[in-house]
């Protein structure tokens, strides 16, 4: 007898590959073949695997159109089988995959829509954190100010994509062709900042210098580390806009080696 | 967080005796606008694990609904034993919702870590049955509460498979005292595709252990040479034959809290509405028949 080790793994093989045989020969036949019925479940599998990565890039999946999505889909699956049962967990991958998938070689703005996608996906599911109050940053001694070190928000996200994928997501999403239709591709680099808002997804361009702060502060810089890149007026008016928004979750101001905090 | 500091503005979590209906993301906004004449609501546990809308839209419904929590991704079939991290989500999730129930399927989905995106039967052998009883324990524990376990829609069975389905369930339930969750049309659908005979299935099942019924739409599939297999896709009104069948099931284990599920081609909430009054009527009748029994 199979331990049932053996029976799980050879259907895991036969959902994810195309080689069913060793799954199907644990399988009872009759009047239906037991590749048959195996069938169902391979089918079963793949279409909600397939659905949630569809859910989770639809942009993607309007621009390339159904099938060419499932198809891409079928393939990012067998590479990369998701590792969890969370499905909004699931597809982190599928923008670098389609990078190098040749059926979408003629795409180039592909893997940049879908990082997006990710971004915006991964900011709509995030916690639920407090936001930092601004106030609590008014309890500091000066001394400690340039020690501090922010924590950003679960639901933020910055990301660089190289093609203008904000225009692209926004125009598919509001179903409107003209405005795909006179979107430039070729553009420098964008840096996009993505959020959730009461009233939905916003997303906002930062200049390079923005960008590089704001790489900074997320990263957990000390504030005096990042004063020092650049000009003081835009780190401060770029920190007064993060708080505004509530794009810090929280911050630590971490005493020198040997001192104490009041 | 313990009862004592749960928030106050909630109906209490108790799930009483009548339908309920299976909530998806589409009638959310429906439910909390227009709070529906519904008993109660079941919701997949997996799809709440992050945070954002639909969390909150849950916890908006909360106050309003008890819930039901149902699990499509815990494995307990799987030979690995349960992900930790996914059991501290569900059971994060458990303390945070409080709901009226807590259940999973006697299924596997699971192999070295990789999810397989369904919910696959078991060999039903000894070691399968070791394998389920000690992931059940370890969900208990989790959870520190009794789960339900869901009979699973199947459409193939093992060769080596030495215990029949029922007699699986029963096992688990006596081996680690969970209750069971009765899918009516799993077993419609499942005696179906296997030849099996769904009375003496339900006939079978220990009335005491039994504390949910499942009702959904199944649709047959052609295969090449004029067989068929049903296909549980709950996509459909409840076939004629399960509503018969959930009659039979409610005149042998009492009424109890029973659900309409709905899942592809996803119907207006008022359909499912209708589809809850149908199941409520019949389990209303079945409490009338007992109290003039109790009566005379």
């Amino acid at each position: 007898m199979p331990s049932l080790r053996e029976v799980q793994r050879a259907v895991a093989r036969g959902i994810f590959s195309a080689d069913g045989d060793e799954a199907v020969e644990h399988i009872a036949e009759d009047a239906i073949g037991a590749a048959e019925r195996f069938a169902i479940h391979r089918n079963n599998a793949a279409v909600t695997l397939i659905e949630a990565l569809r859910l989770v890039y639809p942009v993607v999946d309007k621009l390339v159109g159904t099938e060419f999505f499932a198809g891409a889909a079928r393939a990012f699956i067998a590479r990369h089988p998701p590792h969890t049962a969370c499905l909004n967990d699931y597809g982190a991958e599928f923008a670098d995959f389609l990078g190098a998938f040749p059926a979408a070689a003629g795409l180039a703005y592909l893997p940049d829509v879908a990082r997006l996608e990710w971004a915006v996906h991964g900011s709509l599911n995030a916690p639920d954190d407090a936001v930092l109050e601004p106030a609590a940053l008014a309890t500091l001694c000066e001394s400690a100010r340039g020690r501090v070190r922010f924590v950003p928000h679960p639901a933020v996200r910055l990301l660089t994509v190289r093609c203008p994928a904000d225009a692209i997501w926004r125009a598919v999403r509001d179903g409107d062709d003209a405005a795909l239709a006179g979107i430039a591709l070729n553009v420098a680099s964008i840096s996009l900042l993505v959020e959730r808002r009461r009233e939905g997804i916003a997303m906002r361009r930062l200049t390079p210098s923005e960008a590089h702060v704001t790489a900074l502060l997320f990263s957990g810089a000390a504030l005096s580390d990042v004063a020092l890149q650049r000009d003081g007026a835009t780190v401060v008016s770029l920190i007064a806009e993060h708080l505004a928004y509530g794009r810090f979750a929280g911050f630590a101001a971490p005493a020198f080696a040997g001192g104490h905090e009041n | 967080m313990s009862a004592a500091s749960a928030p106050t503005d909630r109906v209490p979590e108790q799930i009483s005796a009548r339908a309920g209906i299976g909530l998806r993301f589409p009638h959310h906004q429906a439910v909390i606008a227009r709070r529906p004449r519904v008993a109660w609501f079941e919701v997949h546990s997996e799809n709440y694990l992050g945070g954002g809308a639909p969390l909150r839209d849950l916890e908006t419904i909360r106050r309003d609904y008890p819930l039901s929590l149902h699990g499509v991704g815990l494995s307990l079939g799987s030979v690995d034993g349960l992900d930790a991290v996914h059991l501290d989500r569900v059971a994060a999730l458990a303390t945070r919702i409080e709901p009226g129930l807590v259940s999973e399927h006697l299924t596997w989905s699971i192999s070295d870590g990789d999810y397989l995106g369904d919910l696959l039967p078991l060999p039903l052998t000894e070691e399968a049955l070791d394998v389920v009883c000690e992931n059940v324990d370890r969900f208990q524990n989790a959870l520190r509460r009794r789960i339900l376990v869901e009979n699973p829609s199947s459409y193939l069975r093992y060769r080596h498979s030495t215990i029949a389905e029922s007699e699986f369930l029963v096992a688990v339930v006596r081996r680690t005292g969970c209750g069971i969750l009765c899918d009516i049309s799993n077993i419609f659908v499942s005696a179906a595709n296997h030849g099996w005979d769904a009375h003496s299935y339900l006939a079978a099942l220990p009335p005491a252990a039994i504390e949910e019924f499942h009702l959904a739409g199944s649709s047959v599939r052609p295969l090449g040479d004029g067989a068929t297999l049903r296909i549980d896709d709950h996509g459909s009104p409840v076939d004629p034959a399960v509503w018969a069948m959930f009659g039979e099931a409610v005149q042998r284990f009492g009424a109890l809290p029973t659900l309409i599920e709905w899942d592809s081609n996803i119907p207006p909430l008022e359909t499912l509405i209708s589809e809850a009054d149908h199941a409520s009527a019949v389990l209303r009748q079945a409490q009338e028949i007992t109290a003039d029994a109790e009566f005379a």
